[in-house]
This record gives structure tokens, sequence and C-alpha cells, in this order.
């Protein structure tokens, strides 16, 4: 706490030596009847027409009032029109308004400021999901600001349940995180310990809200703990299902905490679309993620260890196939798995015009060229092709990340031990997988533990009318989700 | 840093020590089938290697080429070490799919042999086993088929085609066959096959290349056993009807004379069903269904009553038929290859001990064996009647 003196020339020559006299620090000041009144803002972050409009022409004309001699500080603060208009008496807190965009009064009869909203459009408008498309819903996303985004939260869910706990974090950036939830549906005891994890951070800057997930987990692990999301919707029905989101200021995505495996098999279309179908389609992911995970290590262990498992005439296909290939089966499926990880990569990093350029260079020159040359071979190409494609299933890139990590663990267990190789690293996944807790929450929930009453809408998707209840394992609070209707 | 150094140790040694059963699978010469011949003293073994690759042409899938190393030696085993000296690659026996054996092999006794394949822990076990008639075993594995990719794989599929429709062979696996061998009261059968045309030609890879193939494999009658020595061959009626009488033929066409025309019949599932009355009184019932297909035009089918003298007809030839063959094999034989021995050994193992040593001389040859019939006509094909001229 540091007091503001009663002297608006010394406040102005004080901020300008905080700022470094930065040419962005606009002051000016005016006299009232002897009394001086000093406007403070930042050029590049408030709206400058707005502060002539309101805040010089109305102390302009407060000073062309007669009637007041004295009290200046009073009458400003009175006649000045606009929505977000309070006093301060902390000079610390100068900065922290000024970066926002807020435009400061000082006067020399009172050692408190007026501050007053005056920010400048920084954001662009709200557009389509870019990260996260789909067929059938809503097509809003999050933006860069931060009442923007709770009020995309706000407009749809009405109950005054909803409850926003506002924290600033970053010793330079002073970052706003909201922590929203449904009062009264998500469980008080993980929202107490993501504000003790939250309050505990002490750091100089928060950009993102990816900054915040390693500090909000428990235990290591390849697999997200915590889902990231920039669609509302996705937000809103997590909020239903009593589930605690965080919003990171000037950062589109959110977090949605507790978060398990089973998540990722969802997306936010399954309740807009027949319930029947949506089982179907959870089973196909279902398959595309062991797919994706073991292929080519089953790849390897019965070409290289367990020959004996396959049928005759494919050993010999397959054997032929190999033929003049110089490498190993394991180097081969490393390399070309590689390429693809760099191709996916290099696809994220450019731009979408060269994409094209890139497609012809990696479906071309390295399959098509690398079989004919007889660097791999086709079945090697077809493997490592089909278990990509099996991954792209899934949107978000920290679950395909986790997914491959522990890809190319099976890839080199397969070449070690074979098929024996794959089963006990598959024991050790799953372990692994079960032994994962966050905020009270086992990973592998509703399936370890078995919750019955949450099986309505894991893998199998019951008709949405005869979803009860809601998932137990986030939140025990007020269990009804709907009542049957009568 | 501890993990890390775990985790790039890990790497390293998966890919330098890699384990014993490791194997590329362009570094494994696979065999497909295998042959056991005898040459004086000395036993040959042949190989037929499916995975040679073509020469000049890309690699695709079904363009292999076959080839077939012979080895010799004292045993088996010094006779494929010989083999492993002339192939490049490694040897793997682990698709096996046939093994054929010669007439000196099988008349020396099976089980002198039989010890190898079953002993290697690579082997399936489960592989067609075929006895080579008139020729070497060696050379069936030569002929090239124009069907399939491989000789290996037409001999299978032609098996696997055959012992159920045309019925004069049957399929048996290697270790099905020492599995009869061994079990009491029982003499096995094994299915023959042989060549059609000239060795040389057929082996040609021009053999593939004419409409109609100069040579081929064609399956012979059944070959039947004593105990694991091979006692010679039944004709082609002989063993269809031991293949009835075995339950291995299911749709078999079977033609009857009747009102002196002459009718086919398709059955559809035949069955046989073997009772022990006791030990000379042996009953076996045959029960199917079959569908005429071969009609001439006098009889009038729409007529249940033709019907049922046609089933009488039909129950009464193959009563005879199959009479005929089980005398023979009772006299002329002397091997009990239905198993009626096992059955009463199972039935009555005391009774079966004290008859053991004799059954096939003192037994065997003298049961009294009726066939039941119980045969019907269920439908008579696509035709209601049949075809006649208007009178």
């Amino acid at each position: 706490m540091e007091k503001i003196e009663k002297n608006a020339k010394k406040i102005i020559e004080k901020t300008k030596k905080l700022y470094g006299n930065s040419p962005d620090l606009n002051t000016r000041i005016i006299n009232i009847k002897g009394t001086n009144v000093g406007i403070l803002f930042l050029e590049s972050s408030s709206q400058a027409s707005t502060i002539s409009d309101f805040i010089v022409k109305g102390t302009l004309y407060t000073a062309s009032n007669k009637n007041i001699f004295q009290n200046i500080f009073d009458a400003l603060k009175n006649n000045l029109f606009n929505s977000q208009l309070f006093t301060i008496n902390d000079y610390s807190q100068f900065p922290y308004f000024l970066s926002s965009g807020f435009t400061i009064i000082v006067t020399d009869d009172k050692d408190e400021a007026i501050i007053m909203e005056t920010r400048a459009n920084l954001d662009r408008g709200v557009t389509e999901s870019t990260s996260e498309p789909i067929l059938r819903g809503s097509k809003d996303s999050f933006t860069e600001s931060h009442s923007k985004n709770l009020g995309l939260i706000r407009k749809r869910i009405k109950d005054p349940n909803l409850w926003f706990e506002e924290l600033k974090l970053g010793r330079r950036t002073k970052t706003r995180i909201s922590i929203a939830y449904i009062n009264g549906v998500a469980d008080n005891k993980k929202i107490k310990q993501i504000k003790n994890k939250l309050e505990k951070i002490d750091i100089d800057g928060i950009l993102d809200s990816g900054n915040l997930k390693d500090y909000l987990i428990e235990k290591k692990s390849a697999f997200p703990q915590i889902q990231s999301t920039e669609r509302p919707d996705v937000v809103s029905e997590a909020l239903l299902q009593g589930k605690i989101i965080i919003f990171t200021e000037n950062c589109p995505f959110t977090l949605i905490l507790p978060n398990v495996f089973i998540d990722y098999l969802h997306t936010s279309e399954d309740k807009n679309q027949k319930s029947s179908n949506i089982t179907f389609t959870r089973i196909l992911r279902f398959i595309a993620l062991i797919i994706t995970i073991f292929t080519p290590a089953i790849y390897i262990a019965i070409t290289t260890h367990d020959q004996n498992t396959i049928p005759d005439k494919l050993l010999i296909s397959l054997a032929i196939q190999r033929e003049g290939v110089p490498f190993p089966t394991t180097f081969e499926i490393i390399l070309l798995t590689t390429i693809f990880e760099i191709l996916r990569e290099s696809d994220l990093r450019s731009p979408s015009s060269m994409s094209a350029a890139m497609s012809i260079v990696g479906a071309l020159v390295l399959g098509q060229a690398a079989v004919d040359a007889g660097i791999v071979s086709p079945i090697t190409v077809i493997v490592v092709a089909f278990t990509s494609i099996c991954s792209l299933v899934f949107t978000d890139i920290d679950f395909m990340n986790g997914i491959r990590s522990w890809r190319f663990i099976f890839i080199l267990a397969a070449s070690l031990l074979g098929i024996i190789g794959i089963l006990s690293f598959a024991i050790i996944w799953l372990v692994k997988l079960s032994s994962l807790e966050n905020l009270n929450t086992s990973y592998l929930s509703p399936f370890a533990p078995l919750e019955k009453s949450s099986q309505t809408d894991a893998i199998y998707k019951a008709p949405e009318n005869e979803i009860l209840i809601r998932p137990n394992y986030i939140s025990k609070l007020n269990p009804h989700r709907q009542r049957r209707s009568k | 840093m501890k993990k890390l150094t775990l985790i790039i140790s890990f790497i390293i040694l998966s890919i330098s020590l890699t384990g014993c059963g490791y194997e590329e699978l362009n570094n494994l010469s696979i065999v497909t089938a295998v042959a056991f011949d005898k040459n004086e003293d000395n036993y040959e073994l042949s190989f037929l290697i499916a995975n040679a690759p073509k020469a000049q042409t890309s690699a695709k899938e079904g363009e292999a080429k076959t080839t077939v190393y012979t080895g010799k030696g004292k045993t088996i085993a010094e006779a494929s070490k010989d083999i492993e000296q002339i192939v490049p690659k490694q040897v793997y026996l682990g698709h096996i799919n046939v093994v054929i054996i010669s007439e000196d092999i099988g008349k020396e006794g099976f089980l002198k042999i039989s010890d190898w394949l079953l002993r290697n822990p690579q082997t399936r076990k489960k592989f067609y086993l075929l006895q080579a008639k008139d020729e070497k075993a060696k050379n069936i594995l030569k002929i090239v088929s124009p069907l399939e990719s491989f000789p290996s794989q037409s001999i299978a599929t032609l098996i696997e085609s055959n012992s159920e429709t045309k019925s004069i062979a049957t399929s048996i696996t290697y270790s099905n066959f020492i599995s009869q061998i061994l079990e009491k009261g029982y003499d096995p059968i094994l299915p023959s096959i042989n060549i059609k045309g000239d060795v040389k030609k057929g082996s040609n890879e021009k053999n593939l290349e004419t409409t109609e193939p100069e040579s081929y494999l064609v399956l012979g009658p059944l070959a039947i056993y004593k105990g694991d020595k091979l006692e010679g061959f039944a004709t082609e009626k002989e063993s269809w009807a031991i293949n009835v009488l075995n339950g291995g033929a299911k749709e078999v066409n079977y033609n009857i004379k009747y009102q002196n025309e002459n009718i086919s019949i398709e059955t559809s599932s035949l069955k046989s069903k073997i009772k022990i009355k006791d030990i000379n009184n042996i009953e076996i019932t045959i029960s199917g269904k079959g569908d005429i297909y071969n009609i001439n035009n006098k009889i009038d089918i729409e007529n249940y009553k033709e019907i049922n003298k046609i089933e009488k007809a039909w129950s009464k030839s193959l009563k005879k038929d199959l009479s005929k063959v089980i005398k023979k094999i009772q006299n002329k034989w002397q091997a009990d290859i239905f198993g009626f021995g096992n059955l009463i050994y199972k039935n009555d193992p005391k009774t079966w001990k004290k008859i053991e040593k004799d059954w096939n001389f003192k037994y065997f040859p003298y049961l009294n064996i009726k066939i039941k019939t119980n045969l019907k006509i269920e439908a008579t094909g696509s035709l209601v009647k049949t075809i006649k001229e208007e009178e």
C-alpha cells in the first residue's frame, strides 16, 4: 500500500518515471479554479476517443460550472459518466489499471484517484473454432478477451449459481485467472484444492492456460490429465457435469478439471446426434485407439519373433515384400514413424498455402519413392499410414502425443521381446493409467473403479432422456441431472 | 538423469542386443512342404521353399517362385543339416503345409522318421500327410499348378476340397496319423497322391503358361497301413466305400440302377455310426439324405411310391457295395482301418487285453458286420417332373 499524494503534478512525474518515459503514457493537467486535475492513460491500451469525449469534456464541463470552488474531486466523481467508475487510494495499483486500459484522474485536493474504464478494443471477434471443428453444434469459440469468454458462458448458463472466482497470477503480467463452477454441483473440495494450487504459483508471467497445466497435476504421465478446449459449449457441458473450469486472460483455451481418460473418446457432438450411432462411433474410436498404439508393435513382433502366428500366404507375401530391404524391421518402422511425426509437425507450423506442397512431398516422394527404391517395404508404409490415420481420430494434441510416446515404447518392447514384450508392457501401461489420479478422481473412471451408475455415458451412450444422473466420479453433490418426465 | 540413462540404455539394448528369437523375414527360407524318400541306405529329405524371389520382376504378392532342395543322410536330422548347407538363408519350418512320404518309407515303417518333425520346436504339427504313389515323394513337390501360387498350397486345397466331396481321399494330419498308429485296435489310412504326366515338364514354369497343363497332381486311392507299415493301396471304389464307412465323406455322388436305368443321387449329409454288439457282431448304420440329380424320362417322380422304391433300391445297392468292400478288407488286408478293435477296447478293456495280440488275424477277419441304412430322398432338384416327350 502506497499512499497517493495530494499533488497531481508530482503524481504524473512519478508515473512517467515508473514507465521509463514511455511515449504511450499520455498525461494532461487541467486547472480548475486553482486546483490541478491530472489525467493519466496509456495510449496503447485505451481508446483515445472515449477519453476525449467523456473525460476531458466532462472535466472541462465541470470546470465551467460556476458553483464549484472546492471539493473538485467529488464534483468530478459525480459528474463524469461512465459505467465503470470507482476510486482507489493505493498508488501501487496504478500500473495494473493503466496497463489494462483504464484512465486515472487525480486531483490536488484528495489522496484518492478516480478510475474509469476506457479500454481499447484489442480483441478479435467471436469466430468459428479452428482447432476443434464439428459438424453439428454451435460454432462459436472463445477469444482472447476475458470478459467476452465469461460472457459466452453466462449467455449459456443463466443460473446465478454459476460462480466465477478471480485471482491474478504473474508478478509482471498480472494475468486474470477465473475459476468457474456451478455452486452446489461442483465439489467444494476440488475447488479448494485448485485454488490452493494456483495461489502457490509465484512466477513472473502467465501467458497461456497451458502454462498452468503442470501446476495442477499431481502425478506425471504421458497422457493429459487436464482437457483444454476453446469451445464454449464443451465448457458449459463440463460445468453442468460438475467440473471446474479455469479461464485465463488473453487465452482462448480454457482448462477443464477433473479430466478422465474416457473424455478423450467423447466429442462435444456426441450429445447432438442419435445416441445409438454414438455408441458405435465411440467403439470405433476405441478401436482406433488400440490400433494406433499397438499396430506397429504387433507388426514388428509377428514378423521378427513370432512368425508362427501369421497365415501361410500372408507370411510368404510379407517375406517377398521385405526381399532386398536393407534395414531391420524395427528401424524401418521407427524411421517411417519419425518421418510422419516430422511431417505432421511441419504441417502444423507452416502456413496453409504450403501444406499442399508438403503433402505431395510426403505422400509421393517419401512414400512411393522410398518403396520403389527398396529402402522400405510397402507393408511398412501401410502399417505406418494406418497407424497415423487412426491417431488423427483424436483432436486433442496432448492426447495424441501421449499415444505417440507409448507407441514408441511398445515398438521397442516388441523388437526386444516380441509379443511377450508387448503384453508385459501393456500390463505396465494399464497399471500406470489406473494408478493415475487427479483431484481424487482416478483416471480410468468410470471403469476402474467401476461406477455402474455412470455407465450410461461412457462407451455406451444411453438416449439423452435416460441419462438421469451426473457422472458421480466428478462430483457427488446434487446427483440428479433430470427427472423422469411423467 | 537416472531415468534418462535408463531410457537411452533400453533403446540401445533393444536395437543392438535383439533377443534370441529375433529373425528378419527376408533372412528366412520358408519351407511349406517336406518330402521323405529313401535311396538305398540313405534317407532323402526334400524341402519346398516358397519365398525365393522371382528374378527381374519387382516383388509382388503371389509372385513367389518355389525351389526344391534335397539333402541326404543316414538319419533325417543329418539330411536336414545337409540341406541347410545348400540353402543360404535360415531354414524355417513353422509353416509346413504338407508332408509327403514315399512308398519305401511307408514300407519300412513310418515311426522311424516321424520323430524329427515332431521334436522340432518350430513346426506346428497340423499339416497334411500324404502317401506318394508310384512316384518319388520329392517329384510331387516339383509340380507347379496354374491355379495356386505354389505346389504345397495346391496339394492342401486339393485335399481339403476333395475329402468331403469326391471322397476317394481323406484329410489326415501328421499328428492324427501318428495317434492312430499308436492307438489300440486301429490301423491308419493315408490319402495318396501321384503325378499325371511327365515330372520334368510339370516342374517347368512353362507348365503354367499352357491352357492345358501337361502334367498335374491327382489324388489317388487310399493307402492302407497296418501299424506304421504300408500294406498296399485300395482301389478307387474301395476308397470311396472306406470314406463313407468312416464318416469322412458327406457329399458324395452315387449311381444306382433302377428299372435298368441309371439314377444319380447326390447325398448331402451322409453319416455312419458303428455299434458294437459283442466281440463278433458289429452293426454299422448309414444315414443320410439325398437329392435326385439325374433321372431318365420313364419314371414318374411325382409319385411318392416311386420315390420310395428308388430309396429302397439305393439302400440295397449301397449295402451291397459296402459289405463287399468290408469283406475284402477283412480278408485281403486284415487291417482294422475302421477302428472296430478300438471301440471294443473302449467298451470292454478287459476282453480287449485277451484278444489284443490276435485281433488282426483271428478276430478281425471273421467279424460279422451288419450294415443298416436309413436313407431318404428329399428333393428332386430344380425340376418337379422329368423331361419327357408328349405322347
